[in-house]
């Protein structure tokens, strides 16, 4: 089902955390919402869930405005960060409680049980209690207990942030194919952008209850509409440097010069931007070769991390596939890819 | 016997820590494990040493009055016994007691007979009470050695003799100074007292003779009669009974409103919430003489209510006093009412433990308020629910001085529970007899029946369930 935010806005008393925000989350679709903590990403999950009161603007499920219903009547499934499951019922028994609530019969709940308790793989956890889970295994009966109602919208808030990292990766691919076998509609609020990038069909990336930017996660890292964009996407990060255009197609770093763009070349001069060079882009086989000093190593495994002060003082990141040549303190000259570089005006507005 | 600081721990469980139902980890726990772990428990000597003082003091303030309860209670120590020493002594009411337990005629006779014995001793007696000189010596002198077992043989051969006073009275008199009768008189140890009586009735049985003196002592002696007479007695099944509802009918009104006022505040906002609960308070803070004082204007002739009744045209008296069905209402209420608080504040406690995503999640799965509060809430409140019944049963089952301070178990016997008249029989009785040993063996019923019904809530509760799983493992 489709869900729209039209105009959303909440505040809590004089506090406005949430102003006129537009959102559309196609049917089937998982959308993540990615942003630092505290910009609004769990203040507008719950408010679609219900659980906080909308204070202007509308939500959409389907064609149904639902702003004014109580959450129970909303039939949306939720994961919350820590669970929240029943302590005092057993797995079985926590899964079965929307059903029970919304007053099946016992025949329906127990199938019904069964069927997802299969589809999450806890069907041999059905008579535990929680405290006797493991996170992963809670987090899958969290799930379960979510999608067992067959909701309209399945609202998951940073589910992953309670587990360690190898069952992070492992629920990441499990959400995924759940929510895919089911083919509900999704949102994911994360904080990481690896997560997003790697679980969602879009992304919308948040900040200052703000939506900065909504795109497919490639998109959205090849063409960030600004600068915060640009800097929450990728790890390890993106690289910023200051300069003023010279009119000439050139970017004057104080010290330093290096070309723009070729869609840019016409920028007129004066001009103070930023530009924005990905590791993956600087140490490249061709380029652009930047004179340097290797001031940092950092060997990942497959690649390897170098911070490369420029003459200039400005230090660009760069990541390779593994190489031992290379030590603190040797002088370098890596290519730069100066077409993929990334600008952005005094605004913050990628260029 | 002051149980009145059982109920007075109630005010500092305000203090106790809420026990909360335990959040699920994020991290893997064992299967649980049940029975005790196994290895060598851990004892040290430095550890006994720091427990000594918490022992002595369990010791001198725990056990000791309850040792000397237990002990009390199979004796019949009463005012009359005294608590020391007693004496031996027969009095006429004595007499008639044995003679309805099946002494003879004759055998009472003999023993309430008085002998008459002219010895050195009598004579004695006889001079300091102002026998005639002359008389006295002719008694000695002539009837030295005698002895007569009535009065009539004694005062014939008196009237013999040459220097005997004029009147029949006088002689009669004289003659009384002779008598020895084992009749009203204490003595000091058990074989002065068999003597006497040996001397006084030399026909009796032996086992009539071991019978009279053991019945003869006025002091303490040990016997189950306190639980036979409690057995028998018509009142104690209307004062079982009276127990019985008493704390049922309160510790359901404490649990109820504590649940309730608790479930409000909860979802009251949290001010409003605050004020509200510490209103609760009040009765339990009031001093316990003012507490009742409150509730006797309230009640009382020309009190709130009765003016409240007299205006609506509704029958008009003592509610607190007069009436059985209102003295019961009012009983409950104002013992619910001090324990309302107890309940809320540890029920708030527990409430406050739980996860506010939970509650998110309940509703969520479409749960209503009411469903929440059934299958979320209350299930996991079990704990506090447990503490507050066993704590409040114990302390209501032993509490007295609000019922006794407000309608003092009337009218009649209605609202007499069994600690109030535990208390009466041993420390208030109004004829001045207070029977110590039976007001005890009321008090270890009492310690008894505490003792069993905390077991069995820990069984009924799963308590064990509850505390037996380790939080952190060794
Ligand atoms: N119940 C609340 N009352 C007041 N302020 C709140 C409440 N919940 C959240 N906020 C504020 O709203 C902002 C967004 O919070 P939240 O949505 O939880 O952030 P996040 O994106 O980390 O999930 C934060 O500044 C937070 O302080
Ligand atoms: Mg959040």
């Amino acid at each position: 089902m489709q869900l729209t935010l039209d105009k959303f806005t909440k505040s809590f008393g004089d506090t406005e955390v949430i102003a006129d925000m537009d959102l559309t989350v196609r049917d089937g679709e998982m959308l993540a919402l990615l942003g630092p903590s505290g910009c609004g990403k769990s203040t507008t999950l719950f408010a679609i869930a219900g659980i906080h009161r909308v204070s202007g603007g509308r939500i959409l499920f389907g064609d149904r405005d639902v702003s004014d219903l109580p959450s129970q009547k909303r039939n949306v499934g939720v994961v919350f960060q820590n669970y929240a499951l029943y302590p005092h019922m057993s797995v079985a028994e926590n899964i079965a409680f929307p059903l029970e609530v919304a007053g099946q019969d016992r025949a329906t709940i127990k199938r019904e049980v069964q069927a997802i308790a299969e589809l999450v793989h806890i069907e041999k956890l059905l008579n535990r209690k929680p405290a006797e889970l493991s996170g992963g295994q809670q987090q899958r009966v969290a799930l379960a207990r979510a999608i067992v109602r067959k909701p309209a919208v399945l609202l998951l808030d940073e589910p992953l942030a309670n587990l360690d990292a190898k069952l992070r990766l492992e629920m990441r691919s499990e959400i995924r194919r759940i929510q895919q076998e089911t083919g509900i509609t999704a949102i994911l609020v994360t904080h990481d952008q690896v997560e997003a990038m790697s679980m969602c069909d879009r992304v919308a990336i948040m900040n200052e209850g703000e939506i900065l930017q909504i795109d497919s996660p490639t998109e959205m890292y090849r063409a960030p509409v600004s600068r915060f964009v640009a800097g929450f996407l990728g790890n390890p990060p993106i690289t910023f440097v200051e300069g003023v255009t010279d009119g000439r197609g050139d970017v004057d770093l104080s010290g330093l010069k290096l070309p723009l763009p070729a869609r840019l070349e016409a920028l007129p001069a004066g001009r103070a931007v930023t530009l924005g060079i990905r590791p993956e882009h600087f140490g490249v086989a061709r380029g652009l070769p930047v004179p340097g000093v290797v001031r940092f190593v950092e060997p990942q495994g497959r690649e390897t991390l170098f911070d490369v002060a420029l003459d200039n003082g400005a230090v660009l990141r760069s990541i390779q596939p593994v190489r031992q040549d290379l030590s603190v303190g040797d002088a370098v000259r890596f290519n730069l890819d100066t077409e993929a570089m990334l600008v952005f005006a005094e605004t913050g507005a990628r260029l | 016997m002051n149980m009145r600081a059982l109920t007075d721990g109630a005010r500092e469980g305000t203090a106790i820590a809420v026990p909360s139902t335990p959040v699920p980890p994020a991290v893997t726990l064992p299967p649980r494990r049940r029975g005790k772990p196994r290895g060598k428990p851990r004892v040290s000597l430095l550890g006994l040493a720091m427990l000594a003082p918490s022992l002595l003091l369990l010791c001198a303030f725990f056990f000791a009055p309850a040792i000397f309860t237990g002990v009390f209670a199979f004796t019949n120590m009463s005012t009359s016994t005294g608590i020391g020493k007693g004496d031996w002594m027969v009095t006429p009411v004595l007499l008639r007691q044995l003679r309805d337990a099946g002494l003879s005629e004759a055998d009472e006779q003999a023993i309430s007979a008085a002998t008459y014995v002219v010895d050195a001793e009598h004579v004695a007696r006889a001079e300091a009470g102002g026998v005639d000189a002359r008389f006295l010596s002719d008694i000695e002198s002539r009837l030295a050695g005698e002895t007569y077992d009535n009065a009539r043989d004694f005062e014939r051969d008196l009237r013999d003799l040459p220097s005997k006073p004029r009147s029949a009275r006088a002689l009669k008199g004289a003659a009384d100074h002779f008598a020895s009768s084992v009749l009203n008189r204490r003595y000091a140890t058990e074989a002065a007292f068999a003597a006497a009586l040996s001397t006084v009735a030399p026909g009796l049985a032996p086992e009539t003779l071991s019978l009279v003196t053991e019945r003869a002592y006025t002091g303490a002696v040990f016997t189950v009669e306190n639980f036979v007479t409690l057995a028998t007695r018509r009142d104690t099944l209307r004062i079982v009974g009276n127990t019985f509802l008493y704390v049922g009918l309160t510790l359901g009104f404490n649990v109820a409103i504590g649940l309730f006022l608790a479930l409000s505040t909860f979802y009251l906002p949290k001010r409003v919430g605050s004020v509200f609960s510490a209103l609760w308070l009040l009765p339990r803070i009031t001093p316990v003489v003012l507490y009742a004082t409150l509730w006797q204007w309230f009640t009382w002739e020309n009190g709130f209510i009765y003016i409240l009744a007299d205006t609506l045209g509704l029958p008009t008296y003592n509610y607190m006093k007069a009436g059985v069905t209102s003295a019961w209402t009012i009983m409950i209420l104002s013992n619910g009412f001090v324990g309302a608080s107890f309940g809320m504040i540890l029920f708030s406690g527990a409430l406050r433990a739980i996860p506010v995503q939970q509650l998110w999640a309940s509703e969520v799965d479409g749960a209503s308020r009411l469903q929440q509060i059934r299958r979320i809430i209350l299930p996991q409140l079990r704990w506090p629910v447990l503490f507050v019944t066993a704590y409040q049963t114990l302390s209501l089952l032993s509490s007295y001085e609000l019922i006794w301070l407000t309608t003092d178990g009337g009218p009649g016997t209605t609202t007499t529970v069994w600690a109030l008249d535990a208390f009466k029989t041993a420390l208030w009785a109004y004829s001045g007899e207070f029977k110590y040993g039976l007001g005890a063996a009321m008090a270890l019923i009492l310690v008894v029946v505490g003792l069993t019904l905390s077991i069995a809530y820990l069984i009924l509760f799963k308590f064990d369930d509850l505390v037996s799983r380790p939080k952190i493992e060794f």
